[in-house]
């Protein structure tokens, strides 16, 4: 079986066009985040407690945060967890000056003691609990920023040694498009930024250097080998050239990760649901965004004749 | 077959030979059902046969197997680097001893920082029973009770204190209270006054029945913010008259807390009953004492506790301490000077039961009861638990808490499973039709990517968490991305009209150097998550880490090993890709 068989597809003659559609994307993300102030932080960076809980008899979840709001818990978020009697119940710490001071000496025990009381005869089974208390919070928000950063710039440097520095300059323009969208996309659809998702983050950041490298790979190799095509050619025929791999790849990637959305049960839906649209991203950005970021370069920098000079 | 395809064979071989040796406790494990655990419950040996062949097999983490992280902060405010340190370090050991007591299996506590305890409690059934043990400072003291000729002075210090300053809550102001309990105390000073001229030896006398009158609560409370909140009841509780009803506690504590009111009342204090007691009409109220700020006699002169049934309380438990010499002269001393004066049993500042002294208690032995309730069994254990490892010499507050029912973990472990299962079937089904025989290998090297990373996770006692098993079905698509990158590097060729040997040759030289370039990349950015991330995101990176290690061997030699053997034929000129 074969998908493609020397495919001979203009993608630097799209590059004006795939620009513009990204910066339409990257705008509306923008957008969203400044509608919404930001990312929507999970209690993991703001601090605050999570209860997952199965109530018998499951009650409505207006109900729930009515119960809950009565007891002073302003801001409770209650969802529908996987399940119609399975239930999500976010409280975020009062972001206070008082609060950020102040640790909590259990608040997951007294958000759960309330929902008992609150509830009266239902039987509530714990199923998860998680409480973060507002210095870690901050710390894990730090740790979080700076694992992103020091991921980035050591992967430029790496690019930087293994091939020259504007490889990784392209490579991050379209490492930070991709995270930029998949920020956006959480932000348009009111997902949580928790550290799971960070996590996810940096898969995506992998993924699509690795879809990157593959392509600037063929590239550093078809340079030395067409000296007579002009970038645009050479860079054209090696996206051409790992077309099939990087459509597989992506394939088998997207199928392993709309699996973990559909099956993996609630826990991990956020998760899978970056993944599956970070395989999608990762993909388009490595063919429209990393490499015609290089024809550009060249075409400003460097003239054809001057290429027969350099090493690639 | 020349030497380095003999090399290759060979180190495939042992890898695979050891991965799955490694693997057998992991497989055992997995093959003895629940109910065999249940039933070897009443079977000792039995018991620590499967304990022994879980500790080989693949530990799953707490979010897999249910259990709880806690990340404790030790206030450490007013000590020096030294004291702090010295704090962190007893408060680990103690809570060692509580946790080992409990019988959780493999706790894990470790010191985190200059100022945190990390607790891990795997399989933990009840996880509000363990943060009870762990958060209580288990301060035990003896206390005497004060009598009414302080009280009103007191009252009334406190209540100069907060006078005007409380904001009264019109709306909680305007709930009627069952008159029976609450005493508007609408004019205090006549009310103990009266008190005091009650019999001597009755100290807690008779009171004038309270005036039943409309009284503006709000304006009250507004003058005495404390007063105003106490109940005064006659005859329920030896040692005090005074009570707060439950919904009143909080912000009866935060006054008391204040350290204006310690500053105020010098060597006294008022300190709360553990336990609310339930009325008649159903509402709750909680006794109210007053005592010496100094105590009697304190909780490190303990030798022994135990939770024993109480005599007096069918079905009813208490808990039987003994003290050590100095404490057992100290208690003898005190005992004997206060006959007849009420002795408060204070457990990390609230009192458990304040009972009279009836006469000289010798030999440093007595029992605590708990409150009007009694204890249940499981309290008066827990207690006797927590007296006998020890107050801690800091608070501790709980910074983060990440705990998971044991049936959320099993769920998780079976839809992770399921999931990394379809995806990989899906993936190596999709692979075959695509290469054919070529794709049976790119299978064949799959799998043994999964059994080797498992067998390094058991080896090296690495957790598996939920995230990590998302870790490894993302490894499985770098797996299969290598073997694309190979085989399509070898299709390329074959079209170049060269033989199917030089073709795999090329082929795989050519992928090599990307394949590498592509892992190293994922690698640091595996290693970064590894280094900062912590929690869910560690578990994810430690088998994203190993999988492209695995990932790079299985591609570059094992899968290179069966594509050279299939085609070492020198005349070959087809080949199933």
């Amino acid at each position: 079986m074969e998908f493609f068989r020397n495919p001979k597809i203009n993608f630097v003659g799209s590059m004006k066009g795939a620009f513009t559609v990204s910066m339409v994307l990257i705008a509306l993300s923008l957008l969203s985040l400044i509608i919404h102030g930001g990312p929507r932080m999970s209690i993991d960076f703001t601090g605050g407690s999570v209860l997952q809980v199965r109530i018998d008899p499951a009650p409505a979840v207006g109900d729930i945060r009515s119960a809950m709001e009565a007891r002073g818990y302003d801001g409770v978020q209650v969802t529908e967890f996987g399940s119609e009697d399975e239930f999500l119940i976010t409280f975020v710490n009062p972001d206070t000056e008082a609060g950020a001071e102040t640790e909590t000496l259990d608040a997951a025990q007294m958000l759960l003691n309330d929902l008992r009381a609150g509830l009266g005869d239902a039987e509530i089974e714990l199923r998860r609990e998680e409480s973060v208390g507002p210095k870690i919070g901050n710390e894990l928000r730090t740790a979080a920023v700076n694992s992103v950063v020091a991921g980035l710039a050591l992967i430029v440097l790496y690019i930087t040694v293994r091939f020259v520095f504007r490889y990784g300059v392209a490579a991050i323009i379209a490492l930070v498009h991709d995270v930029m969208l998949t920020i956006g996309v959480f932000s348009l659809l009111d997902f949580e930024v928790s550290l799971q998702i960070i996590a996810a983050f940096m898969t995506i950041i992998g993924y699509s250097l690795n879809d990157t490298i593959v392509v600037f790979d063929r590239i550093r190799e078809n340079m030395k080998l067409r000296r007579k095509e002009s970038y645009r050619e050479v860079i054209n025929r090696s996206i051409n050239e790992c077309l099939s791999r990087t459509v597989l790849t992506s394939v088998t990637t997207f199928f392993v990760a709309i699996t973990l959305y559909i099956f993996g049960g609630p826990v991990i839906h956020d998760f899978a649901f970056a993944l599956t649209f970070g395989v999608v991203i990762g993909t388009y950005s490595s063919m429209f965004i990393a490499s015609p970021v290089l024809v550009w370069w060249y075409e400003k920098r460097i003239s054809d004749k001057k290429r027969m000079s350099l090493e690639m | 077959m020349n030497r380095s395809l003999q090399y290759r064979a060979g180190l495939t071989i042992v890898v695979m030979l050891l991965s799955i040796y490694g693997l057998l406790p992991t497989f055992k494990a997995l093959s003895i059902s629940g109910e065999e655990r249940e039933a070897a419950k009443e079977n000792p040996e039995r018991l620590a046969e499967i304990a022994a062949i879980d500790a080989q097999a693949i530990r799953r983490g707490l979010d897999l197997k249910g259990g709880m992280y806690l990340v404790l902060e030790v206030d450490q405010e007013g000590m020096n680097a030294t004291e702090g340190e010295d704090a962190l370090q007893r408060v680990k050991e103690i809570l060692y001893n509580r946790v080992d007591k409990f019988g959780v299996s493999e706790p894990e506590i470790t010191t985190f920082g200059s100022s945190r305890i990390v607790v891990k409690l795997p399989g933990l059934q009840d996880p509000e029973r363990a943060k009870n043990l762990i958060g209580k400072t288990a301060k035990l003291e003896f206390r005497l009770v004060r009598g009414e000729t302080e009280l009103q002075d007191a009252l009334e210090k406190v209540d100069a204190i907060f006078a005007g300053e409380i904001p009264v809550d019109t709306e909680e102001a305007a709930v009627e209270t069952p008159e029976d309990l609450v005493d508007p105390v609408a004019e205090p000073g006549t009310e103990v006054a009266a008190a005091d001229t009650a019999d001597a030896a009755n100290p807690f006398g008779d009171l004038d029945e309270p005036a039943v009158e409309e009284v503006d609560r709000a304006a009250m409370l507004a003058e005495h913010p404390f007063q105003g909140r106490l109940i005064v009841q006659q005859g329920m509780m030896g040692g005090t008259v005074l009570f707060v009803a439950e919904e009143d506690v909080a912000a009866m504590q935060v006054m008391l807390e204040d350290p204006r009111v310690a500053r105020k009342l010098r060597d006294l204090e008022f300190m709360l009953a553990m336990d609310p007691m339930t009325m008649a009409d159903g509402s709750q109220i909680r006794a109210l004492y007053l005592v010496d700020a100094k105590a009697t006699v304190t909780g490190d002169q303990l030798t022994d506790a135990s939770a024993q049934s109480d005599p007096d309380r069918p079905g009813g438990w208490m808990v039987a301490f003994s003290l050590n010499n100095r404490g057992a002269r100290e208690f003898a001393k005190a005992t004997g000077d206060n006959v007849g004066r009420f002795l408060a049993i204070a457990l990390d500042e609230r009192i458990s039961s304040a009972p009279q002294i009836q006469g000289r208690i010798p030999g440093g032995s007595a029992t605590i009861t708990g409150g009007q309730a009694g204890f249940t069994h499981a309290e008066a254990s827990d207690t006797a638990l927590l007296l006998r490892a020890g107050a801690l010499p800091a608070d501790v507050y709980i910074a983060e808490e990440r705990t998971v029912g044991p049936s959320l973990g099993s769920d998780s472990i079976r839809m992770g499973v399921s999931a990394a299962l379809y995806g990989s079937l899906l993936v190596m089904l999709f692979i075959l039709l695509y290469y054919r025989l070529s794709g049976l290998i790119t299978v064949i090297a799959l799998i043994s990517n999964i059994l080797i990373l498992m067998a390094v996770l058991a080896q090296f006692d690495l957790v598996l968490t939920l995230p990590g098993i998302a870790g490894i079905i993302l490894t499985v698509g770098m797996s299969v991305d290598a073997n694309v990158l190979i085989n399509e590097r070898i299709r390329e060729e074959l079209r170049k009209n060269k033989t199917v040997r030089a073709s795999v040759q090329s082929g795989f030289s050519n992928a090599t150097r990307t394949i590498v370039d592509a892992n190293v990349t994922t690698l640091i950015a595996a290693v970064i998550l590894l280094m900062f991330g912590t929690g869910p995101i560690k578990g994810f990176a430690v088998t994203l880490s190993i999988g492209i290690l695995t990932s790079m061997f299985t591609a570059l030699v094992m899968a290179r090993l069966m594509l050279e053997l299939q085609t070492r034929n020198q005349g070959q000129t087809k080949m199933s890709i």
